[in-house]
């Protein structure tokens, strides 16, 4: 098994051996964060050291759909019907806005812009405290035969 | 006080009285009895259409698939007699998602049902879920399965003669979580109802594994491609 990993060197596939099988499952930020733990400094270079490898987290034409679908009138009954209140949308024209200023100027203002951006919106996700705990690798009988013959305990 | 605790647990089937196929079978699973006298065959071909035409289904396969919790049909689903007015279950001993071929005849039923299911086993891939001894992560599952699978969709509390507007999804979410409470536990009202209030706030704003509350397949569109794109997002934040 291998695993294909971006660096600023390049594309680079690393061998996944017995240090890294354990990172081929779990959720996603899960298996980067075990790669990472894994690997040397050396062999991992940051990935966004520079201000030449760094992208805005969605592609411009995305922040445009987002902003179009917020305004749209089934989601403004959705967010209604849901909340009791009206989407707020001004905030996706502004990271299109700052999307489209990166692309054409690398702007770092409009850098800064986006991740603030992002970064709350991820915050607002996790405002919560989770009431279970993550699991590290899917439940082990997951894949299991199921056993016919015998009747299954509650 | 232990032991009236213990002959509690005893008395508690964990919602196993609803689905007795699970144990034994009046018609031998393959058999033409089976095929002649129950619903088996017709749930078996909804159950295949809504995997393959369902957006929401499509895209929590796809994501348990990327988790490691690759869902078979032969495997992790079931179509069987259930009692009362039940659609399905998630059976967390067998990992198998149990559908009610008695009680679903719609495909739209199907295609709901299914998602709903998919939601509890989507969180029993992911966490460490006590299903049998703790109730707040029972009611935790509910809610993010009433809130994510259309159980509430307007057009559905429409039918159900439920005509509030404003908020009212939210309504929804914490009455049908605890009526899946109750149909599964030996538990009061108030105690349920407790449970579901304590945990509400976490549960209903846990939107994973789409990012947001799917109203409409719309939706299911942008969660699936923000799923794809979720390498790019996460490496510059």
């Amino acid at each position: 098994m291998k695993i294909s990993l971006i660096t600023t060197a390049g594309k680079k596939i690393i061998r996944a051996g017995p240090v890294l099988s354990e990172c081929l499952i779990g959720s996603y930020t899960m298996r980067l964060k075990c790669i990472r733990f894994r690997l040397t400094s050396k062999e991992l270079p940051r990935m966004t050291a520079t201000n030449a490898v760094w992208r805005p987290p969605r592609m411009c034409d995305d922040y445009w759909n987002e902003f179009n679908h917020c305004k749209s009138l089934w989601n403004r009954f959705y967010q209604y019907y849901t909340f009791g209140t009206i989407p707020a949308c001004q905030q996706w024209k502004d990271d299109y806005k700052a999307c489209r200023e990166w692309e054409k100027r690398h702007n770092a203002e409009a850098k800064e812009l986006l991740q603030q951006s992002e970064r709350a919106r991820v915050a607002a996700q996790s405002k919560f405290a989770p009431v279970w705990k993550l699991r590290q690798k899917p439940p082990e009988d997951w894949h299991l035969p199921l056993n016919q013959e015998k009747p299954e305990e509650p | 006080m232990d032991q009236a605790r213990e002959s509690e647990q005893k008395d508690e089937d964990y919602g196993y009285g609803l689905f007795p196929k699970r144990k034994e079978g009046k018609y031998k699973k393959g058999s033409l009895g089976e095929s002649l006298f129950t619903f088996h065959n017709k749930c078996q071909v909804m159950l295949h259409f809504a995997l393959e035409t369902s957006p929401y289904a499509k895209f929590l396969l796809g994501v348990m698939k990327q988790s490691g919790c690759a869902a078979y049909k032969d495997r992790h689903f079931a179509c069987e007699d259930c009692d009362g007015i039940v659609s399905g279950g998630f059976d967390a001993a067998t990992s198998q998602i149990v559908l009610c071929q008695n009680n679903v005849h719609r495909q739209s039923h199907m295609n709901r049902v299914v998602t709903h299911e998919l939601i509890h086993a989507f969180d029993h891939c992911r966490a460490h879920v006590d299903w049998f001894n703790d109730l707040r992560h029972l009611a935790c599952s509910e809610i993010r399965a009433a809130n994510l699978s259309g159980d509430c969709s307007f057009g559905n509390e429409l039918s159900r003669l439920n005509f509030g507007v404003k908020g009212h999804h939210q309504d929804c979410v914490r009455d049908r979580a605890l009526r899946s409470i109750l149909a599964v536990r030996k538990v009061s009202p108030e105690e349920g109802k407790k449970v579901v209030d304590e945990v509400f706030d976490s549960c209903f704003n846990d939107h994973a594994p789409f990012g947001r509350i799917p109203h409409n397949k719309d939706y299911v569109k942008f969660s699936s491609h923000d799923f794809q794109n979720r390498d790019r997002y996460y490496s510059n934040l």
